[in-house]
């Protein structure tokens, strides 16, 4: 919203010695945010009348002449003109060094083709005062040389805020200019004007014919009508406006259109109150009715575009057919026009969520729906219909108001006043800084609050333009106080507060080793990617869940209308960007999967981590990691070639069918290691190796990390390490050789692990060295019980199908 | 030293200055100090001679004896040396290649930013006594907005603001002050919390604008707390952050869920608040969104507001990324992209 600083002063005296900026920053700081403080048509004030007094060829430049000029204060200018025109003896407009013209056109001292030129003498289009652009502007014989522009030609230079509308939202009182100067006031604690006085009601009310209105009125139920004011204005002449309306409106952003649209408008710019005037001779059977929109299908507003409506909306119409859009826009068929010389006036109040629906729905959003969004005040409706009709007897003198105004509707009854108790020490509390009861009292008044003393408690009345959505609690006066003394120059204050120990959740102590270790230790990059997707990359990617049941209804694009049932997808399209780049990468993204069930979705916490190489199968190594990364998490994972249907759906394609192993950990799966397969990676157009693994840390994540580390004294005796080496099938995993041993019932084994394989090229069977130690912690081994211990391993080995290799 | 010793002497001494391999040292320690080695035999040729003589012989040739031996093994090191460092220098790697001149692909690593400067400020409030939530992403309407006193009827439940899923119950909570309402149903006042993590809205996406971005939300609730106490924090937090004392600024701004409401700027760090493109000359960035929690909301929670009050503030931390790094599309985060990421690599 544009507020003009002119209009402001109307109501308000403004201090005299403070800069527009600072102006603009002390009310950002009390009331709402002005984004953009911008002086207009200040050039009028440095564009003076000056004459020419001598015409000299430029010594340089055939097209360009030097002109001498008498600026009216006993000085004169030399200034370079290549205007055809510019001749001894006529009076033109001069731009002086640094005027700023329009288009942002600064005039600076510079040389033109060698001779210095102090300032511009101008033509109209520069100034913005013409659409001539022969040469210079010519001014009367007569016209005071010296004389600023503005002054001659009478054009207002003003100040205007440019508010955010955002900072607003829940003032509607702030929507026109009097509630603005309101603020000002406050803010500078200068006096309100009251241009709306009792006196001045009683004065227009003795202008009214009194006597029923022609216009019969019904307010259907189930409209957004609050309250609905009328008043019918006949002999009325339609035509320009004067200037001072036209630069208010065009001060404030609005073009003018005739008089009477144009004081409609000035109505809503001055007191936040949209209204409407209809030409009474369209309104058919002399009734204006109120109601739904029903069987109208459609309706052409002002604009000239066809609307379609709801049967909900709310629409004024006539006997015989709608109007208006209620509080949005009125129809083509019943505005004024240039031959209108009756008027009927409304000034109403519809509900705010009703009436932003309907704009939201046909994508109009009007400076009137923009106000009725707002929720404002119904009390406003009269004083709206009387300083319309004021002005319209200003300006059309001959005008008569024909019968009484009537109010109606179910917020027309009298206001019944919103009550806040509070107190000046709850206020001083609450902002921590000490505030005086009387500026407490002074600053409520002044926003036109009525305070009541009682005992040390204040007792607050809030006006009803504030009522509607804006004050109802202690809070909120407090807010008031707070805002005006300015928040500003509150002291900052450590709070008193007991000494508590704070310690991470375990699961946020579980994501940060996570992080951890896959950085420093598997010098992967974190990722992100969308926790929505589209069903297109899903197909892609060939996964089973679609996810129908988590879609938005209003998604921003299908490539990401619902939420991702895995990372999987999303992060195998951000590898296939990846590979483009680089040959060898590790990344990992901790984020979560979405899937139907439970109250209403489930959201699983997922850890996805991802290695790629061009030349070789990164499995082994992720493998190794995940392994270490449940150690980490002081897991004991149980690893096994199969899919764990609950991390990766066992219809998914993409899973390797040997490079494959899921892990589990406290009896529940926990992650599924694979590598994608070949031909998915043919289909994300990726040549390489790309092995994945994703961790479930659902059941994980909030158990406490409990440390498994048990101190024993350093070992006294020695351990002995037995060897031997078997004939494998070469399919076989070597895995289970070491469970074999493993199982071995002598306590005095200490590890059992791989020492050696060789695998002879074209042979069906691998030799495999197994690695036992054995260890007494209380004494040394003794050769027979070596002895015996050696036989079991082998023996069990032998029994599992693994004979000793003979040389 | 007697005449005969000094000859053997002179005569060891050229003999070991002209050895070059460890082959005739070893020749020339049997000749001299060897069983039958010249030195030895010094005595042994004196048969006849007096008392006094032998003695005298004896105990240089003993010396002697000593001396060469010393010089020997001294020899001996020195060549077992020279030829290790010969063996050293024929294994000599080439230790100019480390592993950063060779194409070994993407060896970087590191963390997101946003998840970098998430546990930083985590780490700040931790350090100040406040706890770290987290909640859903699917949340229903009371979370997102009936607890947090947006009623029915609020602009911010518009779709133009809100992913809706298909039951219109239940939506992508648009900010994190939904943990707000699940922290107090956790928690019994005092307490104090931040609660960091995805927030969605529906905006068309372009440089600036996301639809998937983070936020971090604090709330802090117990008796007798002002706005004094709440510039405090956030003066703290943000000197923190931006690792120099910063000036902040709270203006009047309007949310629901707090009253007062404001919106917390902080003096441009670019140009010192003097004035420029970056704070549109105004000297402030608008940064945060805080207040005194509404009590309506403390109601929802169940907190008795005749005891209890309590600020709260929103942080979105992808801007303070932004702002950190200069980066200028917003849409790089989710991307995934490592050319992205790897810029912010710890190593």
């Amino acid at each position: 919203m544009l507020v003009s600083i002119n209009w402001i002063k109307q109501y308000v005296d403004l201090p005299e010695n403070i800069t527009k900026q600072e102006l603009g920053e002390k009310f950002t700081l009390a009331t709402c945010e002005v984004e953009k403080v911008e002086a207009i048509n200040q050039y009028f004030d440095l564009v003076k009348i000056v004459k020419v007094t001598g015409v000299e060829p430029h010594p340089s430049a055939d097209k360009l002449r030097l002109a001498t000029v008498d600026l009216g204060n006993g000085e004169s200018a030399t200034i370079v003109c290549g205007a055809p025109n510019v001749r001894p003896g006529i009076l033109v407009p001069y731009a002086p060094v640094w005027a700023v013209l329009p288009g942002d056109f600064a005039i600076e001292p510079r040389k033109i083709r060698g001779v210095e030129s102090c300032g511009m003498l101008c033509g109209e289009t520069e100034l913005a005062i013409g659409d001539d652009d022969y040469g210079l502007k010519e001014f009367p014989e007569d016209a005071p040389v010296g004389m600023p522009l503005s002054k001659y030609l009478g054009i207002e230079t003003d100040i205007i805020f440019d508010i955010d509308n955002k900072s607003i939202t829940h003032r509607p009182d702030l929507w026109g200019h009097y509630g603005m100067a309101r603020e000002f006031a406050t803010v500078f604690k200068k006096e309100l004007k009251d241009p709306f006085s009792a006196e001045w009601k009683s004065a227009i009310e003795s202008k009214i014919v009194k006597g029923k209105s022609q216009v019969e009125r019904v307010i259907e139920d189930g409209t957004a009508c609050l309250a609905y004011c009328s008043a019918v204005v006949k002999n009325v002449k339609v035509g320009q406006s004067p200037d001072w309306l036209k630069n208010r409106l065009s001060s404030a952003g609005l073009r003018s259109i005739n008089n009477i649209v144009d004081i409609s408008n000035f109505v809503m710019l001055e007191l936040g109150m949209p209204n409407h005037i209809f030409d009474l001779s369209e309104i058919k059977g002399n009734k204006i009715v109120i109601r739904q929109a029903g069987e109208d299908k459609e309706f052409v507003t002002l604009d000239e575009a066809v609307r379609n409506l709801e049967p909900t909306d709310s629409m004024v119409c006539d006997a015989e057919r709608p109007l208006a859009i209620a509080g949005i826009m009125g129809g083509l068929n019943s505005g004024v026009s240039d031959s209108t010389t009756e008027l009927f006036i409304e000034t109403a109040n519809w509900v705010d969520a009703m009436i932003r629906k309907t704009s939201t729905r046909i994508g109009l959003r009007t400076d009137s729906s923009l106000r009725f969004e707002k929720h404002l005040d119904s009390q406003q409706c009269k004083l709206a219909m009387y300083r319309i009709i004021d002005l319209i007897c200003q300006i059309c003198p001959d005008a008569v108001v024909e019968g009484d105004i009537e109010f109606g509707g179910v917020d027309s009854k009298p206001y019944s006043p919103v009550m806040i108790t509070t107190s000046a020490k709850t206020i001083t509390d609450t902002l921590g800084i000490f505030v005086d009861e009387a500026e407490i009292v002074d600053i409520l008044q002044r926003l036109a609050f009525l305070v009541e003393k009682k005992g040390d408690k204040l007792s607050i009345t809030v006006p009803s333009f504030r009522a509607t959505k804006d004050v109802s609690c202690e809070a909120d006066i407090i807010e008031e106080i707070g805002r005006i003394i300015g928040f500003d120059n509150i002291t900052p204050v450590a709070p008193e507060s007991s000494l508590t120990t704070v310690r991470l959740s375990p699961a946020k102590q579980k994501e940060r080793r996570i992080k951890d270790f896959l950085v420093y230790s598997y010098k992967a990059l974190e990722i992100m990617t969308y926790p929505m997707v589209g069903e297109a990359l899903l197909k892609k990617a060939q996964w089973p869940e679609l996810n129908e049941e988590l879609v938005l209804v209003n998604s921003i694009s299908r490539d990401a209308d619902r939420m991702r049932p895995s990372l999987i997808p999303g992060v195998l399209k951000a590898c296939a960007e990846n590979v483009k780049n680089y040959s060898d990468f590790r990344f990992f993204e901790f984020g979560r999967s979405y899937h139907a069930g439970g109250e209403f979705a489930v959201e699983k916490p997922v850890l996805l981590v991802g290695a790629f190489s061009k030349k070789a199968t990164p499995f082994m190594e992720l493998q190794d990691k995940i392994e270490e990364l449940c150690s980490v998490l002081r897991l004991r994972p149980r690893f096994e070639q199969k899919s764990l249907e609950q991390i990766v759906p066992s219809s998914w394609v993409g899973i390797h069918p040997f490079e494959n192993v899921g892990v589990s950990a406290m009896g529940k799966p926990f992650a599924q290691i694979f590598t994608v397969h070949p031909s998915l990676m043919s289909e994300f157009k990726m040549k390489g190796f790309l092995s994945l693994a994703v961790v479930d840390l659902s059941n994980v994540m909030d158990v406490e990390l409990s440390s498994n580390v048990k101190y024993l004294p350093l070992p006294k005796f020695p351990s002995s390490t037995f060897d031997c080496t078997v004939v494998v099938p070469s399919g076989e995993p070597v895995a289970r050789l070491v469970e074999v041993v493993s199982k071995v019932k002598i306590k005095e084994i200490a590890s059992v692990k791989i020492a050696d394989i060789f695998e002879p090229e074209d042979s069906s069977k691998k030799y495999v060295t197994v690695r036992t130690v054995f260890q007494d912690r209380a004494a040394t081994l003794t050769r027979e019980f070596l002895e015996n211990s050696y036989n079991q391993v082998v023996k069990s080995l032998e029994k599992a199908g693994f004979g000793l290799k003979v040389d | 030293m007697v005449e005969i010793v000094q000859k053997i002497k002179d005569e060891f001494e050229l003999a070991f200055s002209q050895v070059k391999d460890k082959a005739s040292l070893m020749n020339l320690k049997s000749e001299y100090v060897g069983k039958s080695g010249k030195i030895g035999l010094i005595l042994k040729s004196l048969k006849d001679a007096d008392v006094e003589t032998k003695q005298q012989v004896g105990k240089d040739s003993n010396l002697l004896k000593g001396e060469v031996e010393q010089m020997i093994t001294e020899k001996i090191k020195s060549f077992e040396l020279e030829e290790i460092n010969k063996n050293l220098e024929k294994k000599k790697i080439d230790i100019s290649l480390r592993s950063s001149l060779q194409d070994k692909g993407l060896s970087s690593a590191g963390f997101h930013p946003v998840s970098a400067i998430q546990r930083e400020i985590e780490d700040i409030f931790v350090s100040m006594g406040f706890d770290i939530l987290d909640g859903p992403h699917i949340e229903d309407d009371y979370h997102n907005f009936e607890a947090l006193n947006i009623p029915a009827n609020h602009p911010a439940r518009d779709m133009q603001d809100t992913f809706w899923f298909k039951d219109m119950k239940h939506l992508l909570r648009t900010h994190t002050s939904s943990i707000q309402v699940r922290g107090m149903e956790s928690k019994q006042p005092p307490f104090k919390f931040v609660g960091p993590g995805k927030v969605f809205r529906c905006e068309a996406t372009d440089a600036s604008h996301e639809m998937v971005f983070h936020q971090l939300e604090g709330m802090m609730v117990g008796e007798n707390i002002s706005v004094a106490n709440l510039i405090y924090f956030m003066k703290t937090l943000l000197s923190e952050i931006f690792k120099k004392e910063t000036n902040v600024r709270l203006r009047p701004g309007f949310f629901p869920f707090v009253e007062p409401g404001f919106e917390l700027d902080i003096e441009c760090l670019i140009c010192g608040g003097k004035g420029c493109s970056v704070c549109k000359q105004s000297g402030w960035v608008e940064l945060l969104p805080c207040g005194m929690v509404h009590p309506n909301v403390l109601k929802y929670g169940n907190i008795d507001t005749s005891k209890y009050n309590g600020f709260a503030f929103g942080l979105g931390l992808d801007r303070l990324v932004m702002m950190r790094y200069g980066i200028d599309d917003i849409r790089n985060l989710h991307s995934g992209d490592l050319r992205f990421v790897s810029q912010f690599a710890e190593f």
